[in-house]
């Protein structure tokens, strides 16, 4: 099912749906088990990759050591703290400091050809099937 | 320098009053500091396009919002969810509103963190007060 809808409301609460529908269970085959390490991340899928997406919030992508081989990909870094000197805080919940994360991946996939962006504070990791992975469609000869 | 790591949190929907747009809205994690000049303010809103967050000062209180992008997961079916999306929203009540400078509030969004600053008026800001020996 794909996320896009006109009535942006809609499609947010498409999304939101989608995303309760998997909140909580493992994925095996990514190793991935829950929400324990910084940065958490939401898997989707699309017919020709898979995309994994993190929350980066203040992190810039020169900040974002990310590596990605057969089988494996971690994602490391920083978020500076940042802000003004001399300020005198009423709250401080944002937080920095240092972070690294590896999670398994398929073995179908081509990580050679991952590509990642970093953008309004969003990661997003795109790693193409191989193409022998992908449903290949096969023409049937007429008798 | 700090070595110390980042940790996981859980987004927390907003209590109370609900909004008229139907859908889940998150409080954002916040620093909120002062000094002289005024009050700075930074908010965690991954997702969000710089267009499409508001600041309100009415009436001694502070608000701000921003509504995320949904063009990011376009053609994309979820496998596995960490953590949730949503609107965020947070209000701040700012005692003495007066002292500030409702014109010249300013605000931006970088990285997904939106940056606001609240000068104080010019009458407003803190006077050394001498102390006189004797």
């Amino acid at each position: 099912m794909t996320l896009v809808s006109f009535d942006p409301v809609e499609g947010l609460m498409r999304l939101q749906g989608e995303l309760d529908r998997f909140f909580g269970k493992p994925l095996i085959d990514l190793g991935l088990t829950g929400p324990n390490v910084f940065p958490l991340l939401n898997v989707f899928t699309h017919p020709d990759a898979l995309v994994v997406r993190a929350e980066v919030p203040g992190i810039k992508a020169e900040q974002i050591r990310l590596q990605v081989e057969p089988g494996r990909l971690t994602v490391a870094g920083e978020r500076a703290g940042g802000g003004q000197a001399n300020l005198s805080y009423h709250r401080r919940e944002r937080g920095s400091g240092t972070f690294s994360r590896t999670i398994q991946l398929p073995r179908d996939l081509d990580t050679e050809h991952a590509t990642a962006d970093c953008r309004n504070g969003l990661l997003t990791v795109r790693i193409p099937r191989q193409a022998a992975a992908k449903p290949r469609h096969i023409e049937i000869r007429p008798a | 320098m700090t070595t110390q790591e980042l940790t996981p949190k859980e987004k927390q929907e907003v209590q109370g009053s609900e909004q008229l747009q139907a859908g889940r809205y998150y409080v954002p994690d916040v620093d909120i500091g002062e000094d002289a000049e005024g009050l700075w303010l930074r908010a965690d809103m991954p997702g969000v396009e710089p267009d499409k967050v508001s600041v309100e000062l009415d009436d001694g209180t502070l608000t701000i919002q921003g509504e995320v992008s949904l063009q990011p997961y376009e053609g994309l079916t979820a496998v596995y969810s960490e953590y949730r999306v949503g609107n965020f929203l947070r209000r701040f009540n700012l005692p003495q509103s007066y002292r500030y400078d409702h014109e010249r509030i300013a605000a931006k969004l970088v990285d997904g963190v939106l940056e606001v600053h609240v000068p104080k008026s010019e009458q407003a800001k803190p006077r050394r007060v001498p102390v006189n020996a004797g």
